[in-house]
């Protein structure tokens, strides 16, 4: 069963959703079904058939009953009527078992067609697309929406196509079998829709107060827990416990009003449908007594009515689930109809070997925020004049020019918000520049394919992300081919992380994160620097932030670096004058302008901030001889700081 | 290690646990009448649904085919009352057993609640708050359906099934035994389907949350997933994910479409047998026509008690599996308890001392050795040193979060657990480096330090603490709203607040932790004053980052790997040229280059 569904699902799982979502709700869900519209049609003939073996079990009965009433029956038949029942049970429940099984393919493959689209969607959307998300709601559009939307085609569609079935079915054999029944037979039945769908609607609003509490209680127990130093600092056990139990009472109140709305709704809608069984029960007995039925017809009409009224009952809560459904659907499409990076296009051919001349020439780049993802509440909320000057594009990048040739180690210098991080983000196409122009090897940037750019390009950040999975599987996560443990003991080694992989009970296998070991930030780093390695990138990009180290591991990280970066172009996010000393170029940022640029040597010889820096590193040493001469001299003199020099 | 791995939960367990069902029970033992109440409704909810087919057999045989129209007439109003009854009756058991379950969670949460407020420090080090609230959310939920729902849809079940037989066996007794040898199979079918279902869903479940996983480390890695071109490799192996839920989820559905039919058909079984079996009787006049309608009208209906039964059997594994859990977080007892005839002495002048003190978590691990500490009144003490040199355990000792493994820790010369905990928290004042405030106003988590001060002490507190004039820039001032943890302040503001807490808490002994992380110059110096004004004349401990708070101290210790390495005054440190030394320089040259600006891309030495 598996591989034979594997292929078929292989086959539905190319088609493009993007090209399917919709404007109306339900036509794009009708699109989604792609591939699959057979299958649910069959599931919903299936439905449609079932309810017609319904119809005839009834028929068989009143056959039965006639039958035995006349006494004109001849013994052998009984037990072919006894068998039929049986045949007839076969029969509803192999179309009970189509539906299921046939629903269930269509819903759960949309369902995977939509996890592994959304999945692969999300990690090809542009950055700029990323910077305006949340992680948690793109989660959850990816989780529960999905769910939702499997939950609309496995029950509530197919839910009302069944309700719908059964009444028509049922009422026009009703209305075949004796006119006047069949008339009298739906006269409740709209009050009962309108109680249940009415009802629903209300108990929705009330459930949704209920998980607000609820939601609220687990703030109040969360806090407490994760703040239970304070608690106990302060003694504050009793009085946490009444603000526990404050909520907890509220939540206990809600609930129970919630309860009292089913226990007035469930015996009234009972009592409404007991009306119609009553008015038809009442009205065809008389009919059967005075011969004008037979009582086999009443049996069977009573048997029908069971299934025109029970299924009625369920109509208003199945339209306000669809609804929810309909509302996810519109989440998940939102994501979906977002456009991808294309990481592959580019007039240079893939596997062109990149030497690593970079050259920046006037370029200047702007963020353009865009507006994704609103719910619709929030897009009211912010729909203030305010908002909109947000959304002004934002100039980061301003005019920039520097040159570099293969090999050469470039330091950018500057603070936070100077620009460093997006001179490395155009390099890497995570954006594109709107001005000037920015050459790779002497062609522009935007002829590479992405890919191609971000295969030669290695990146060692300051916090390093790693994944959730063994710390093998991390070294070697962006080698893009197979590679032996060897390799990957060589690269640990030589970012100095063997040793201390080696310590772990499990070695290479251990699992990083949450489930596994939670490594220091330089432990981290160092992971980063193996990753790096084994790549072997052309171009080199290291965030030099080794101040949340101790001495130790800076040396350690220092050592690595010496052997990763030699042969390679290589950006320094620079955070120390050390570094930069020995760069090939120095490039001294503020915001987003070049304002200074050359080695050490040439700008040390200049007035600016390059030399500010410099100068200020060297009077802070000589300010740390003065602080200590002061401690053993002048023990209790308070230290104030020199006055800030104007730069 | 991972904490967490003793914490992987195994979702219902197989072997029934007899006493964990009894201590369930005893839990619900003082709402017995409301158990009985919604028992005796749902009983006669179950009786009246197998009395109305028997009433349309009378309506068949004594009405229609006696034609008796005033007894057709007379048994239309029974119909009709017996309507009205049973939706008293369906209202009863709704209300009862649903308030009922929202009571139940309510006490269990409470009890749940209190008993956590109770247990040491060292339970919330080893257990992960997820794991904490899960027991109390989501199991007392399970263990309340139980004993409400469970109990309501077992009852009904069991005693539908009993009544409808019994009806049966009053229209026919031989048809009867017919459905009775049938009504196991069904049930054993019922159980079987049941029980695989539930094993399918938990793996849809485990695969599901795999899923969530993925995505969540998917998208908050983008940047390294964009860079490292990884696209297409994760695809891959996301899709194997997800295919197997696909599979799982199917073979679930596969289940459930096959579990009715299958009931079902055993049913048929029966209708075919009464049919034949009925129709010969009818010949000779054993059974009516109404008799055999009655007997079709059971055998259709008796699947739905029978699947009821089943579901609420695998329902139950879970909800035991629940229990347990729960009841592992009750029994769990706190390491410090009050020792007999503690007692509280009133007044504490503040003197604090360490005697020989070593501790560890775990066997074999000491993070402090033979701790030596006198601390007189009022004096104020800086302990510096790297991570992990036993800072952090210092303080816990001392709120008695734990206790010494061995030595003593005296306070105003009293071996602090003759004391009880209470007496010690309650004089002990702490300020957390990264401040944990509560969701609430400013001014309710001020007052967190002393519950019955006024709106005036509180403001005084925080003029004191140099937090004033923050709040009052504020849009609502002190009832503006902090938000989740505090998240709507910033780090300093937070730290603000906790100062002002303790200052209205007025402890004897402080404890500062003072923040690493720099924020802006205005809220710093703020800070600064806050705190200083706070440690005036109180026994201070401060675990300093600040020069100038370290230099102010009467004392500094320096402490690695758990053990005091240097201690004296600062300039007593400096001449040593040691480890204060070092680490005095280092910060030293930190905190200039942030004066000069220049912290952000020149934090190294240059020597």
């Amino acid at each position: 069963m598996s591989q034979e569904l594997d292929l078929k699902l292989s086959q539905k799982l190319t088609f493009d959703l993007k090209s399917a979502v919709h404007k109306n709700r339900l036509v794009g869900l009708w699109r989604v079904l792609t591939g699959y519209r057979w299958l649910y049609f069959g599931a919903m003939i299936a439905i449609v058939l079932g309810a017609f073996v319904r119809v005839y079990y009834y028929r068989v009965v009143q056959y039965v009953i006639d039958t035995v009433v006349d006494a004109g029956m001849n013994p052998q038949q009984l037990p072919w009527l006894g068998l039929s029942f049986v045949g007839l049970a076969v029969l509803e429940g192999l179309f009970a078992y189509l539906r299921g099984v046939w629903s269930a393919e269509t819903a759960e493959g949309i369902a995977l067609r939509l996890r592994n689209y959304l999945y692969d969607h999300i990690q090809r959307l542009p950055f700029a697309f990323h910077d305006y998300v949340k992680t948690g709601e793109l989660i959850q559009r990816s989780t529960s929406d999905v769910d939702a939307i499997r939950r609309f085609y496995a029950d509530q569609a197919l839910g009302i196509g069944r309700i719908v079935a059964l009444f028509v079915v049922n009422l026009t054999m009703l209305l075949r079998t004796n006119t006047k029944i069949g008339l009298l037979s739906v006269v409740v039945m709209p009050f009962i829709v309108l109680l249940s769908y009415w009802f629903f609607g209300r108990v929705s609003k009330a459930y949704d107060r209920y998980q607000d509490q609820e939601a609220k209680l687990s703030t109040v127990l969360q806090e407490n827990l994760t703040g239970v130093r304070v608690v106990k600092a302060f003694a504050r056990q009793a009085y946490e416990i009444d603000k526990f139990d404050r909520e907890n009472w509220e939540r206990y109140r809600l609930g129970k009003k919630l309860l009292i709305m089913h226990s007035l709704y469930w015996p009234i809608s009972d009592v409404l449908c007991a009306a119609q069984t009553i008015l038809v029960m009442a009205v065809s007995a008389l009919m059967a007594l005075r011969g004008e039925i037979t009582v086999g017809t009443y049996i069977a009409v009573m048997g029908m009515l069971t299934w025109i009224i029970w299924p009625m009952r369920n109509l208003g809560r199945l339209i306000v689930q669809v609804s929810t459904g309909l509302v996810s659907y519109r989440r998940v499409a939102d994501v979906i109809e977002q456009d991808r990076e294309d990481i592959e296009s580019g007039s240079v051919p893939p596997d062109t070997r990149i030497r690593g001349a970079v050259v920046f020439d006037h370029v200047s780049f702007s963020y353009e925020p865009m507006e994704v993802l609103q719910d619709e509440e929030e897009k009211k909320k912010d729909a203030g004049p305010e908002k909109k000057g947000e959304l002004k594009p934002v100039e980061v990048l301003h005019d920039i020019s520097f040159r570099c040739e293969p090999g050469d180690v470039v330091a950018l210098l500057g603070s936070t918000g100077s620009g460093k991080t997006s001179i490395i983000n155009l390099l890497l196409r995570f954006y594109d520049y709107q001005a000037g122009s920015l050459t790779l090897d002497g062609i522009e940037l935007k002829e590479y394919p992405r890919s191609l750019l971000r295969r030669n390009i290695g990146i060692v950040e300051q916090e390093p992300f790693l994944f959730s999975r063994s710390i093998r599987d991390n070294i070697a996560y962006g080698a893009g081919r197979e590679v032996t443990q060897e390799e990957i003991e060589q690269a640990a080694q030589a970012a100095a992380i063997h040793d201390i992989i080696l310590t772990f009970p499990q070695g290479y296998d251990t699992i990083v994160g949450e489930k596994g070991v939670t490594l220091s930030g330089g432990q981290r780093q160092r992971v980063a620097i193996a990753r790096a390695l084994l790549k072997d990138p052309r171009i080199l990009v290291l965030d030099d932030a080794t101040s949340s180290v101790d001495t130790e591991t800076e040396e350690q990280i220092q050592q690595a670096l010496a052997v990763l970066i030699p042969g390679r172009t290589t950006f320094i996010i620079a955070h120390r004058i050390q570094t930069v000393m020995n760069a090939d170029l120095i490039v001294v940022l503020d915001k987003g302008r070049v304002v200074q640029s050359g080695t050490h040597a040439e700008l040390v010889r200049q007035p600016g901030l390059y030399r500010d820096i410099y100068e200020i590193q060297s009077r802070i040493e000589e300010e740390v001889v003065e602080e200590v001469e002061r401690g053993i001299t002048v023990p209790e003199l308070t230290f104030k700081p020199a006055a800030i020099p104007a730069s | 290690m991972a904490q967490s791995y003793g914490f992987e939960e195994e979702e219902f367990t197989t072997k029934f646990n007899g006493r964990v069902v009894l201590r369930i029970m005893r839990q619900v033992t003082p709402y017995w009448h409301w158990i009985v109440g919604f028992i005796v409704m749902i009983a006669l909810t179950s009786v009246g649904d197998s009395y109305f087919t028997y009433l349309g057999k009378q309506l068949i045989d004594e009405g229609i085919v006696a034609k008796n129209t005033a007894r057709l007439t007379q048994l239309l109003m029974i119909y009709g009352g017996l309507t009205i009854f049973q939706a008293f009756t369906v209202f009863c058991f709704v209300y009862l057993a649903g308030v009922l379950g929202e009571r139940v969670q309510y006490d269990m949460r409470k009890q749940l609640f209190n008993h956590l407020q109770a247990l040491s420090f060292s339970y919330f080090d080893k257990t992960p708050v997820g794991w904490i609230m899960s027991r109390v959310t989501s199991d007392s939920g399970r263990i309340a359906d139980l004993v409400t729902w469970g109990f309501l849809d077992v009852t009904w079940a069991a005693l539908n099934i009993i009544t409808s037989l019994t009806f049966m066996a009053f229209i026919n007794w031989r048809l009867m035994l017919i459905v009775a040898g049938i009504v196991p199979l069904m049930l054993a079918a019922s159980l079987y389907f049941r029980q695989r279902i539930l094993k399918q869903y938990r793996e849809v479940r485990k695969l599901n949350s795999m899923i969530t996983g993925a995505y969540n480390e998917n998208i908050a890695g983008v940047r390294v997933v964009k860079a490292l071109v990884r696209e297409q490799k994760n695809l891959e192996e996301f899709s194997q994910t997800s295919r197997e839920m696909y599979h799982a989820a199917y073979r679930a559905a596969w289940l459930s479409a096959l579990f009715l039919p299958v009931v079902q058909i055993i049913g048929a079984f029966g209708i075919g047998a009464v049919v034949w079996y009925g129709g010969l009787q009818a010949r000779v006049a054993g059974i009516t026509v109404g008799g055999i309608q009655a007997f079709l009208s059971y055998l259709s209906f008796i699947i739905w008690p029978i699947q009821d039964l089943a579901r609420v059997y695998a329902e139950m594994q879970r909800s035991v599996a629940s229990a347990e859990r729960v009841f592992s977080l009750i029994d769990a007892k706190p390491d410090v308890v009050d020792r007999e005839g503690a007692f509280d002495p009133g007044y504490v002048r503040g003197e604090v001392t360490f005697e020989d003190v070593t501790f560890r978590y775990e066997e074999g691990k000491d993070v402090l050795t033979d701790f030596n500490l006198h601390v007189e009144p009022g004096e104020h003490v800086a302990i510096v040193g790297p991570t992990g040199g036993g800072k952090t355990t210092i303080v816990n000792l001392l709120c008695r979060f734990y206790e010494p493994t061995s030595g003593v820790i005296r306070i105003d010369g009293r071996d602090y657990t003759t004391l009880t905990q209470h007496a010690i928290q309650s004089r002990i004042g702490v300020v957390l480096q990264t401040p944990h405030l509560f969701s609430g106003t400013i001014r309710e988590n001020i007052r967190y330090g002393r519950l019955d001060a006024t709106d005036e002490e509180v403001e005084q507190a925080a003029k004191i603490a140099h937090a004033h004039d923050f709040i009052v820039e504020m849009e609502k001032g002190y009832d503006e709203e902090v938000g989740e943890g505090g998240n709507l302040l910033s780090v300093g503001q937070k730290q603000l607040v906790s100062i002002a807490r303790a200052v209205l808490a007025n402890p004897a002994i402080l404890i500062l932790d003072e923040a690493t992380s720099s924020v802006d110059t205005l809220t710093e110096a703020r800070v600064q004053r806050g705190m200083e004004a706070l440690m005036a004349g109180r026994t201070s401990f401060v675990i300093a980052h600040r020069l100038s708070t370290i230099k102010r101290a009467d004392r500094i210790l320096v402490l690695k790997a758990g053990r005091i390495v240097e201690v004296g005054t600062h300039s007593e440190l400096i001449r040593a040229r040691g480890h204060y030394y070092d680490l005095y320089t280092r910060q030293f040259r930190r905190e200039r280059e942030q004066v000069y600006g220049v912290g952000e891309f020149a934090a190294a030495s240059a020597s």
